[in-house]
């Protein structure tokens, strides 16, 4: 993972926190993409295979478990990693049912993403 | 005859036996004087006297002294006498004094239909128990539904709380982020003017997120509470909805907009009430439906009043999210994973209400999109 750089693909459907975080992750030295939503999510992810997905749970047209079904019965970026951002409550269980490895609870701080995304692709590179 | 006697003399016997062994019912006999006859079982155990006690007796001791005094048990056998049969629910008075809810079945009987009665047949049934166990099963219910009432109080007030929460927290975190991100690029040396500059944006957008969700919080409140009147005064509602529109050229979206107006709409209205309105809906004819659709705003100007009519190409109003539209958190199933606390739509309804006016929500006519009307009155031109 020295090399190449850790692929990550954002859904989130704020603007200006989903402008942000692409900005910390690209400034960490990632290659990142972002959605707004998760049906625009699989379209990405159609051509592209990453290594960490951070998803917000409620996302409108389609949210994190509709497109957690649809990622894993098409096949897409299977080993991707799965970090799961949410203000809502009961947020590990829905994390737990998303199937994801980590996840932050709304507001989280800088370091958390960026250490959280950074342990998840060299897990995934493991 | 005595042999052809013989039989109708058991069946009477048999049929006085019958009646005599009754227990549920009271079954007695009343003279066209009112005077007690014959009583049976059903009548001992109902009205606690014995046959010998109570047979010659006045039968209207069983009515309590309010109706003896308003002749009740005369006008039951006047009317029993009129009619052949009466039918009575009330109290009736007991030996003991007690009293007892019953149901009274009053047959007159006469020797022929033109002749008087020469008796009356009087069958009581005891019905307290049952009508107390009708009120204990009203008093239930009426718990059941106030429970009901303060379970769905307290689920309103978690959603809400949940919702709330939610909404704040998505611009809490793009504060923070924004704030570190700055914070950090600044110990690496690279926060340049560009940074800054994006920065600052965020931070700003998302202060005035919290600053826009704080005052709809506050004017759920208001409204709650009843709140200060509206201030109204003359207000051209043509240039109010231009002005709105305008505002959201800071997002691009203005270009969307078609509107359809006069040159001007004059009505008493309280307009910064009314903005908050005009806001609401073309804010969620913009979220919930495609960027770059087109969306049709309509004003109406008529002698009756102004009608403001919002026409978008979205996701549309499914019939029991119409119904719901208007109430606290009652945004449409298909828009539940929107941003917003689901409160615009009913803050509006309660502006236009307290203008006087309506607010109206349907399908569009082909089935994509919403269409939302506000008819403001006149004032003095209501009928």
């Amino acid at each position: 993972m020295t090399d190449q750089p850790t692929r990550v693909l954002l859904v989130e459907d704020d603007v200006s926190l989903r402008d942000t975080l692409v900005e910390v992750l690209a400034d960490e030295g990632h290659e990142v993409r972002s959605a707004p939503d998760g049906a625009i999510a699989l379209q990405e992810l159609r051509g592209w295979d990453v290594d960490v997905i951070v998803l917000d749970i409620m996302t409108p047209v389609m949210d994190a478990f509709e497109f957690r079904r649809h990622q894993l019965a098409e096949g897409v970026a299977p080993d991707a990693r799965i970090l799961i951002l949410s203000a809502g409550r009961e947020l590990q269980r829905a994390a737990e049912r998303i199937g994801a490895d980590a996840w932050l609870s709304k507001p989280f701080r800088l370091l958390d993403v960026i250490e959280t995304v950074e342990r998840l692709a060299d897990d995934s590179a493991a | 005859m005595p042999n052809d006697d013989l039989p109708l003399l058991r069946g009477e016997v048999a049929f006085r036996l019958l009646v005599e062994a009754v227990v549920d019912y009271a079954i007695f006999l009343i003279g066209p004087d009112g005077r007690v006859l014959t009583w049976n079982l059903g009548a001992e155990r109902a009205k606690g006297y014995a046959a010998d006690e109570i047979i010659g007796q006045h039968f209207s001791r069983f009515y309590t002294p309010e109706e003896q005094e308003a002749g009740r048990p005369q006008f039951v056998l006047a009317r029993a006498a009129e009619y052949g049969r009466f039918e009575d629910e009330g109290w009736r008075v007991r030996k003991d004094g007690t009293r007892f809810w019953a149901d009274v079945v009053i047959t007159a009987l006469r020797e022929d239909p033109d002749s008087p009665p020469y008796a009356y047949v009087k069958i009581t049934r005891d019905l307290t128990e049952r009508r107390e166990a009708e009120q204990q099963q009203r008093a239930l219910i009426g718990e059941q539904r106030a429970r009901a009432a303060a379970e769905e109080a307290l689920v309103a007030r978690d959603r809400f709380l949940a919702i709330a929460s939610h909404e704040l927290r998505t611009p809490v975190a793009t504060l923070q982020l924004a704030t570190e991100t700055m914070l950090r690029s600044h110990r690496r040396g690279r926060l340049d003017a560009d940074r800054l500059d994006t920065g600052f944006r965020r931070i700003l957008s998302a202060t005035e997120r919290l600053g826009a969700l704080i005052a709809e919080l506050l004017d759920v409140s208001r409204l709650a509470s009843g709140g200060p009147s509206l201030h109204r005064q003359p207000t051209d509602i043509v240039a109010l909805t231009r002005e709105v529109a305008d505002r959201f050229s800071d997002r691009d979206e203005a270009a969307r907009m078609r509107l359809v107006a006069p040159d001007e709409a004059w009505l008493d209205v309280d307009a910064p009430r009314l903005d908050q309105v005009v806001t609401n809906l073309l804010d969620n004819a913009l979220k919930y439906s495609p960027s770059e659709s087109p969306i049709e705003i309509r004003v109406t100007d008529a002698d009756a009043g102004v009608e403001l009519r919002i026409a978008d190409r979205g996701i549309g109003l499914d019939a029991a999210t119409r119904d719901r539209l208007f109430e606290a958190f009652g945004r449409g199933a298909n828009a539940e994973h929107y941003q917003g606390l689901g409160l615009g739509l009913f803050i509006s309804h309660r502006i236009v209400e307290e203008h006087g006016g309506r607010i109206e929500a349907a399908q569009r006519s082909d089935g994509h999109g919403a269409v939302f009307t506000v008819t403001l009155p006149r004032q003095g031109a209501r009928t």
